[in-house]
């Protein structure tokens, strides 16, 4: 459907939501990796940055959110034109979600690096926070260029970020029982294991709504949950290996 | 899964078929106006006909109840049951067809005579009232059913043509519902209406599909997505495609569909 409309407005104002939420998720993917950045380099001024840009990425959605209101108002838009309006505005409203995670990793920089450094911690999240970062740009080209598959394939790949997040928290884990005193950083360090992966979870949102808007429908699989640290209260480092 | 409620709107209670078409060609002359319709259209459900001007809605809405007859170089071919009885066939009385599928036009036409009459003539001359006090309940149920009793019940001898565009589409309809007809057909009926008596004729319609059927052409895709529970969507004399109005507004199978509601060139 790239047919024009036969009113070049109603193409001008699809232009324009388009282009906020590209930008807006340009902006959340530069967040996510900086405050990874931060986090290993101990770089606060990156870390500031990160906090401050997050202003933005809201100003984006309230924007995205007055324009999609004016397009619903003013054009009634139907079929693909109504499932794009719908897309965009779920699309920003997880966006912002993602920006607020990064956000939250920023200010835990900030605090931990006052504190002992936990060995290969900061390398492993950023690993896990670029898996993300590379999830949301992929996300962001299916949603561009309607490719339902990809978004499908996306949404395989929030396991691995699972995965991962379960391994730091086992590990996480064994350092705070070795020692009592690596219980803060380690607790501080699992808050952003779970915002990146609660990060994933939000991309995994945008992918089925980019699938609604290729197909229709939203995708009836529902992803199989790997992770029984949350409803498992025995789910110890030795029950889960 | 929480059991939640369906808007009003989507449900489609009814699978009664009322209307059967298979195979329905309409030709003007040269003209092959209708190809190969073949439509099933439910009891007590409101459908609508959109399309294109020139797409045949009209012409294939105008078969329904015969109204291509009075047309000379107009041959319908195929067949349309309504109730399992193909209507086109030669024991079938065409005026008797017409008080059963009755009919609403783009322009509100009322007869040159009083409100009573406008309303009173078909039942008159199909029989329907043996007294003077039959007669002036159908009138006024008429009128009730088509909201204009309250604005009309002390002038009902005055000259219909003196009503209000608006009032004057409620009195046709009123005239269509008078001979108890099980289809209601409508070409536009809110085309030269404005904002508010538009609306009342479309909430009217949604209290007739309790009665009957109705069948609706518009070229307000709006209004089609407003007041039908079906939609059925006409390209260049072809039926494209025909569904649940939700599923046609959101999800339309055909690209044609799509071009053509979203509003490109299709």
């Amino acid at each position: 459907m790239n047919e024009e409309h036969i009113s070049s407005a109603f193409d001008r104002d699809l232009e324009t939501v388009q282009a906020l939420i590209m930008k807006m998720g340009g902006l959340v993917e530069e967040s996510i990796l900086n405050a990874a950045i931060s986090l290993e380099k101990r770089d606060e001024e990156l870390a500031e940055q990160v906090r401050r840009g997050d202003r933005i990425i809201d100003e984006l959605e309230l924007r995205i959110d007055e324009e999609t209101a004016r397009i619903i108002a003013l054009r009634a838009p139907t079929a693909v034109d109504l499932r794009v309006i719908l897309t965009v505005m779920k699309m920003a409203s997880n966006l912002e979600r993602i920006g607020d995670y990064a956000k939250n990793m920023a200010k835990r920089t900030t605090v931990l690096s006052q504190l002992t450094q936990i060995d290969g911690s900061a390398a492993a999240l950023r690993r896990m926070a670029r898996e993300t970062e590379r999830m949301l740009r992929d996300a962001l080209d299916a949603y561009i260029q309607r490719d339902a598959a990809l978004a499908r394939e996306v949404m395989e790949r929030d396991t691995d970020v699972d995965q991962m997040y379960n391994a730091l928290f086992r590990e996480f884990l064994t350092f705070m029982m070795e020692d009592p005193r690596n219980i803060t950083p380690c607790m501080h360090l699992h808050f952003i294991a779970k915002n990146i992966e609660r990060m994933g979870d939000h991309v995994t949102n945008i992918c089925e709504q980019i699938i609604y808007l290729v197909t229709g429908d939203l995708p009836d699989e529902i992803r199989q949950k790997k992770d029984r640290t949350s409803v498992d209260p025995d789910a110890s480092p030795e029950f889960l290996s | 899964m929480y059991d939640a409620p369906n808007l009003a709107e989507s449900q489609v209670t009814q699978d009664n078929i009322k209307i059967s078409a298979r195979n329905v060609q309409v030709f003007y002359a040269d003209t092959h106006a209708i190809k190969d319709v073949d439509v099933d259209i439910l009891d007590k459900t409101v459908t609508a006909f959109i399309g294109p001007s020139g797409c045949g809605k009209s012409t294939f809405l105008r078969c329904i109840n015969r109204m291509n007859d009075t047309i000379d170089i107009c041959k319908v071919q195929g067949d349309i049951m309504l109730d399992g009885q193909d209507i086109y066939d030669k024991r079938v009385d065409p005026v008797q067809l017409r008080a059963k599928v009755g009919m609403v036009f783009q322009k509100p036409n009322p007869f040159p005579k009083s409100i009573y009459d406008n309303v009173a003539y078909g039942p008159r001359i199909h029989g329907l009232a043996r007294t003077k006090a039959d007669l002036d309940e159908i009138v006024e149920k008429s009128l009730r059913r088509a909201a204009l009793w309250n604005e009309a019940k002390d002038r009902l001898d005055q000259p219909g043509t003196g009503l209000s565009g608006g009032q004057q589409q409620r009195l046709c309809i009123a005239r269509a519902v008078a001979t108890a007809p099980e289809v209601l057909l409508m070409d536009e009926p809110c085309s030269a209406l404005d904002p508010i008596a538009t609306a009342q004729v479309e909430e009217l319609i949604d209290e007739l599909r309790q009665e009957f059927s109705v069948v609706i052409v518009t070229h307000s895709m709006q209004q089609a997505a407003r007041v039908s529970q079906k939609t059925a969507f006409f390209h260049l004399g072809h039926l494209v495609e025909y569904g649940e109005t939700g599923q046609i507004f959101t999800n339309p199978e055909d690209e044609r569909t799509e071009s053509y509601i979203t509003g490109r060139i299709g």
